[in-house]
């Protein structure tokens, strides 16, 4: 089964064949990351059919690749298909296809759009590779790399400032975690010598502190990634980007790979403290329930769809924090297929109406007649309605807490119900808005090649709830239908907040303009996003910031100013030895040149340039010589007399002196 | 001539080449840079063909030379290459036929300066191989004096002050370094550093000796990494040297030191450096936290890159003082890698200064858009320096940091405190791209011409090598890994 | 009478006496150039005789004069070139006044 490879593969290949091209060509093979696409669709539907319909926790296919040896042990990466892999592979191609047809479309005016598809097919395969690897370390190389086409297609249309500023802020607040994720990775390494799932999470016995520590660096990574409290900063700007991007990366796949993460590694979870998945559920439902409310008072739809993306990902946790696996990974699966079609529809709603702002839509459902019907199922799946995909998985999750029956699992239930019924009441919010009423522009139904995409995951959204028994089987848990009592009381609160949005936004109950004059304190509350942004702002970003010119200015002011001062210190000195050395030392050193040039003074008289003058010395010597050498057998006795002779000399000399 | 010659010839060909470069008349620089040219490329080739030949499971010395040159002092000339050399001979090797092609517009006194750059090939290649303390000391002394040439000479505004900073700084680092040399010469009455290694891992020297010892040779080395507070000669630098000169600065010359670590300090004094290990290791975060903070207030962008080299060279300390495996192997990697991604990043740097005469953050922006080759490989750059898996910069920090997390000597909240170096890299580098790379193209680079076939081809080869490492870990790995493990064994440390 | 080699050392220390006088004492440089080549062909002389005297089968001598009056030729040439070319120069050849290399 090699070739599972080529799932990932095919879109990588078909970035690397477009990255190096020029505009006019990339553009010209647009298409191709589409077709790499359907090739990665037909074959994830093949690798459906090897792994059902046993499913389970065992993969039925693993292949392993040695990355490199570290001290001749192997530092290995590896693929797997098992249950949860053949899911998301599902869910990633049929939405990635879907996103990509509708793009064709979307983008065609746009001169870049080359490399958008590009981007679009590096993170297809990014993701791809994601959910296939067998081991935290490859699952974290993924990871990044759709950090980064996430980067890149948030910013881009970025000569304009918007995309710019919050494509970095996704990068660096998603990172932030990251830096809890590469810690979490080292301490597995260095407890149980691997990344390998199998290793990691069945055959290493942990240690409750190494299991919390290297959890909490997961949950880490995950927070930042599924934009959980406090990291979810990034998720509302990264609208800035193209809409379809946001589909496929911020609504149904990317933002999901923390649950996906967390899903995975929930046996070491299991074997940390207990408070680590109680934590979980924390920040799950304070997300939850923050997603809703400020979803509830944006005006700009993308925002709201954002807000709202968070909010179903806190929901996620919260199954996370229970344990349930399976409901999450069913949520992430639903929320995957609805929120991108909301998504989609959002799109489409905004090229027509050439706004965001739901204020300045309406009456849409008239002249956009298959836009309506598709945004409505989506909205209607986000709302938990009976029968459409939301209500079961949303049901699942509330289940599980009133099973588990904890104080804080009871706790959690009641905020999630209390976020469904919010839930329930934005989306009839925006839908009344832009669907219903007079009509406000003269929008246009769009062409057919992005409807279709639309009315795919339409019938997805619709259908796929049914299969909850069997995607619970297929994972290895057992479930039945959905227990009645819960799901009425959930139908209950869906239908109380669509009722509260009819009765406020198509009947005008309340006037909401008055509701924000009346409360400025609460809407400023509410417009600031609970002032995390302006927080880190401030608190974080202006502060890093003010340190590092602190911080250069000590560089060149302190540091090197230490190393200066040393260097004038230095030439300081050189001065004063300057000094010594030119009266001193060169005058010990002129004094030898005088006596010298005295001497040679009196020397020079010896050299008369005259030829016959060096003639005679020049005898006169070689005579000296021969008499040398006749001399030589006395020289001794010779030498001796004449030191006696002059030693007589000084001595008589110095005897008639001293008398 | 044997195959065990062939270290020799790498490294006194670029002798030769320097001999001949100089004797060009200054009317023909075109002949200056084709013999430099060829000169680096058979080198390089050369360089190929060690690399193919290398034995990768064999973890002593190979091709090795060793002859007596002054036997009355017990100096030999003593040349050969184990996992961790290669890849720094391999990567100088690169970048000095890089560095030769990018002066190609090099017209100023161009024999001399071609000459200075073949000059600079025999240290650097030499530091690398010499097995011998004399030998490995003079190579290392060499290096210095065409750099500071070429700083000095083809630098810029401010190049006296910068020249004679680098060599003062390094001069006075390598004092130190040569005392140490002594003293364990007057100790165990030998240059050899093979012998030298076995001696340190055997016990025969005392600790207080060899603290001492250790102290001299950190002085030395760490101005060359160069470690926080040592590090200021750098940006200058960097800031006025010539294009080619960064690259080589960067990518070599920053090597030096930390290899000093690798190949002298572990080995010879292990037991000073399980000492040391902690402090130096508070240095390597320091410099890494330091560094990208430093970097990211920078308005200059060789200035930025010059401090994101402070931060990447601490990951390597923090590597190398793990005294694992791991950290050892993730060390090396970032050696190679930052070797690479700096290199191109300095070389884009220096094509857009080039062209628009200005390395202001400030003045550029929208590169992206006016020049879109350039601007995409400088986002790579980026990308590969800010550690994105898939790219060369990723495989060392990572490493680094497990080997880190799991050494014996290195406490926890020191890693904790490199992991968020990390985000500080993205932060300092994503802010630079955001400035220069992405929005609207600003007035200074109206009009102006993409990269041209030759900048392409500069930059091709770093690109290929930074996905290479990126993607396949073992294609570096595979040579250092048995060094490695070698050394950890010797050291004592985790695996 | 025989003519025994005491009469040709003395002829030759006769002629080499005479040479170096003129040597030292001569103000003209041709006279000096003369009274060198009185005193190389004392030596000749010297070596012809010994030459004879005590090693009668050998020739070494005769030799080294024939060679020594070839080189001496050559040297003569070129000293009387070196004195016209002085002369071409300084209108004299009075050794006295060329002392232009005085310390």
């Amino acid at each position: 089964m090699t070739w599972l490879v080529l799932i990932p593969l095919l879109p990588a290949l078909a970035f690397a064949a477009m990255a190096p091209m020029s505009r006019r060509v990339r553009t010209a093979v647009r298409w191709l990351p589409l077709a790499a696409m359907s090739g990665s669709l037909l074959m994830s539907f093949a690798a459906f059919a090897r792994v059902w319909p046993g499913g389970g926790e065992e993969p039925v296919w693993r292949a392993t690749f040695s990355l490199a040896t570290l001290g001749g042990a192997p530092l290995s990466v590896g693929l797997r298909l098992d249950a949860v892999t053949a899911i998301m592979l599902l869910v990633v191609t049929i939405v990635g296809v879907c996103v990509q047809v509708y793009s064709l479309g979307y983008m065609h005016r746009d001169e870049r759009q080359g490399w958008y598809f590009a981007v679009l097919s590096l993170f297809s395969a990014a993701m791809l590779l994601l959910v296939l690897s067998g081991d935290f370390l490859l699952l974290y190389m993924s990871w990044e790399v759709m950090g980064l086409c996430s980067y890149l297609l948030i910013g881009f249309w970025h000569e304009q400032d918007a995309p710019r500023r919050a494509s970095i802020k996704a990068f660096l607040t998603t990172r932030v975690g990251d830096v809890g994720f590469a810690i979490g990775l080292a301490a597995m390494w260095a407890y149980a010598h691997s990344f390998d799932f199998a290793v990691v999470l069945r055959d290493t016995h942990w240690t409750v502190a190494a299991a919390t520590l290297v959890s909490l660096g997961l949950l880490a990574g995950a927070m930042g990634k599924s934009a959980q409290v406090p990291l979810h900063v990034w998720l509302p700007d990264a609208r800035a980007g193209p809409t379809p991007a946001s589909a496929l990366i911020h609504a149904a796949t990317m933002v999901a790979a923390g649950v996906y993460l967390v899903a995975r590694a929930l046996p070491i979870f299991h074997a940390a403290a207990p408070w680590v998945l109680i934590f979980v559920m924390g920040v799950g439902t304070a997300t939850a329930l923050l997603g809703a409310t400020l979803a509830m008072v944006q005006y700009d739809i993308k925002k709201v769809l954002a807000y709202s993306t968070i909010s179903q990902l806190g929901y996620m946790f919260i199954a996370l924090g229970a344990g349930a696996e399976g409901a999450a990974l069913f949520h992430l699966t639903t929320h995957a297929f609805f929120k991108s079609l909301l998504f989609l529809g959002a799109g489409v709603i905004i090229h027509a109406t050439h706004t965001q702002d739901i204020r300045e839509m309406g009456g849409l459902r008239k002249t956009m007649p298959w836009t309506t019907g598709t945004f409505l199922f989506g909205a209607l799946a986000l709302s938990g309605v009976f029968p459409f995909s939301g209500f079961w998985s949303k049901d699942d999750i509330l289940m599980t807490l009133w099973t588990q029956h904890t104080w804080w699992s009871l706790t959690a239930l009641s905020v999630a119900l209390l976020v469904a019924a919010m839930t329930a009441f934005y989306m009839t919010r925006v839908c009344i808005r832009v669907f219903a009423g007079r009509a406000c522009s003269l929008a246009r139904e769009t062409h057919l090649d992005m409807i279709v995409p639309m009315a795919v995951l339409a019938g997805i959204t619709a259908v796929i709830g049914f299969t909850s028994p069997a995607f619970a089987a297929f994972l290895g848990e057992v479930k039945g239908w959905p227990d009645l009592g819960m799901a009425v009381v959930g139908s209950i609160a869906a239908t109380t907040g669509i009722g509260l949005g009819v009765w406020i936004y198509a009947f005008a109950g309340v006037d909401t303009q008055e509701l924000r004059v009346r409360f400025p304190r609460v809407t400023a509350v509410l417009e600031n996003g609970f002032y995390f942004d302006l927080t880190y702002n401030r608190g974080l970003v202006e502060t890093f910031q003010w340190l590092t010119r602190l911080l250069a200015a000590f560089d060149t002011t302190v540091v090197d100013g230490a190393v200066n001062a040393v260097a004038r210190g230095w030439s300081a000195a050189s001065r004063v030895s300057w000094a010594f050395d030119g009266t001193v030392v060169d005058g010990a050193v002129n004094g030898v040149g005088a006596l010298v040039k005295r001497a040679g003074d009196r020397v020079r008289t010896l050299q008369s340039g005259r030829v016959q003058g060096y003639q005679r010395l020049g005898y006169a010597g070689l005579l000296a010589l021969l008499g040398l050498a006749l001399l030589v057998p006395y020289i001794g006795a010779l030498a001796a007399a004449a030191c006696a002779f002059v030693a007589l000399i000084v001595v008589g000399v110095i005897v008639v002196r001293g008398a | 001539m044997g195959i065990s010659d062939l270290l020799s010839v790498v490294v006194f060909l670029p002798l030769a080449g320097a001999v001949v470069s100089a004797l060009v008349p200054k009317t023909r620089p075109e002949v200056a840079k084709w013999v430099a040219a060829i000169t680096m490329g058979l080198g390089l080739a050369l360089t190929v063909w060690i690399v193919a030949v290398f034995d990768r499971t064999a973890s002593g010395m190979q091709f090795v030379t060793n002859v007596a040159w002054v036997p009355q002092a017990g100096i030999h000339y003593h040349l050969g290459v184990d996992g961790v050399s290669i890849t720094m001979l391999a990567l100088s090797s690169l970048l000095g036929l890089i560095a030769v092609i990018a002066s190609w517009k090099v017209t100023d006194r161009a024999p001399t300066y071609f000459a200075m750059l073949l000059l600079l090939q025999v240290g650097m290649n030499g530091v690398f191989l010499a097995l011998d303390f004399v030998l490995f000391y003079m190579f290392w002394e060499l290096v210095l004096v065409p750099m500071f040439f070429l700083i000095g000479m083809w630098g810029g505004t401010r190049r006296e002050y910068a020249s004679v900073k680098f060599f003062i700084y390094t001069l006075a680092g390598s004092v130190f370094m040569l005392v140490g040399m002594i003293a364990l010469y007057l100790h165990t009455g030998t240059f050899d550093m093979v012998a030298l290694a076995k001696a340190g891992s055997t016990g025969a020297l005392g600790i207080g000796f060899q603290n001492w010892v250790f102290l001299a040779f950190f002085l030395g080395f760490a101005v060359k990494v160069p470690l926080f507070p040592l590090h200021t000669w750098l940006p200058d630098a960097h800031v006025e040297a010539p294009t080619a000169a960064s690259v080589l600065l960067a990518g070599i010359l920053l090597k030096m030191g930390t290899y000093g670590f690798i190949r002298v300090s572990l080995p010879m004094l292990p037991d000073a450096a399980r000492a040391w290990a902690p402090w130096i290791a508070v240095l390597a975060v320091i410099s890494i936290v330091y560094g990208a903070a430093v970097a990211f207030a920078q308005t200059d962008l060789k200035k930025l890159v010059a401090y994101s080299s402070v931060s990447h060279m601490g990951f390597v300390m923090l590597g190398i003082f793990s005294m694992t495996t791991a950290g050892l192997n993730g060390a090396v990697a970032v050696m190679f890698s930052h070797g690479v991604v700096t290199g191109m990043l300095f070389l884009i740097v220096g094509m857009v200064y080039d062209r628009t005469h200005t390395r202001q953050i400030a003045d550029l922006s929208g590169l992206s858009s006016a020049m879109p080759v350039m601007g995409g490989l400088l986002a790579f750059a980026s990308f590969a320096s800010l550690g994105l898996p898939g790219l060369s910069g990723f495989v060392g920090e990572f490493l680094s940091l497990i080997g880190a997390w799991q050494s014996a000597v290195i406490p926890h909240w020191i890693t904790v405190i490199a992991a968020v170096g990390v985000l500080l890299a993205a932060a300092y580098m994503l802010w630079m791209v955001l400035r220069v790379v992405l929005g609207k193209p600003s007035e200074v680079l109206r009009g102006l011409p993409d990269a041209s076939t030759r900048e392409l081809w500069v930059l091709a080869p770093l690109v290929a090598l930074t996905l290479i490492v990126g993607l396949y870990w073992s294609s570096l790995l595979a040579f250092v890994d048995p060094a490695v493990k070698a050394l950890v064994a010797l050291v004592g440390g985790a695996a | 009478m025989t003519v025994g080699p005491i009469a040709f050392m003395a002829l030759a220390g006769v002629l080499f006496c005479i040479g170096l006088f003129g040597a030292l004492t001569k103000k003209s440089a041709v006279m000096v150039l003369m009274s060198l080549e009185l005193m190389t062909n004392a030596v000749n002389l010297n070596l012809v005789a010994v030459s004879r005297f005590v090693t009668p089968s050998s020739m070494a001598g005769q030799f080294a004069a024939a060679f020594i009056i070839v080189v001496a030729a050559a040297e003569i040439g070129l000293g009387l070139a070196l004195v016209l070319a002085l002369y071409r120069m300084r209108k004299t050849v009075e050794l006295d006044r060329i002392d232009r290399l005085r310390g």
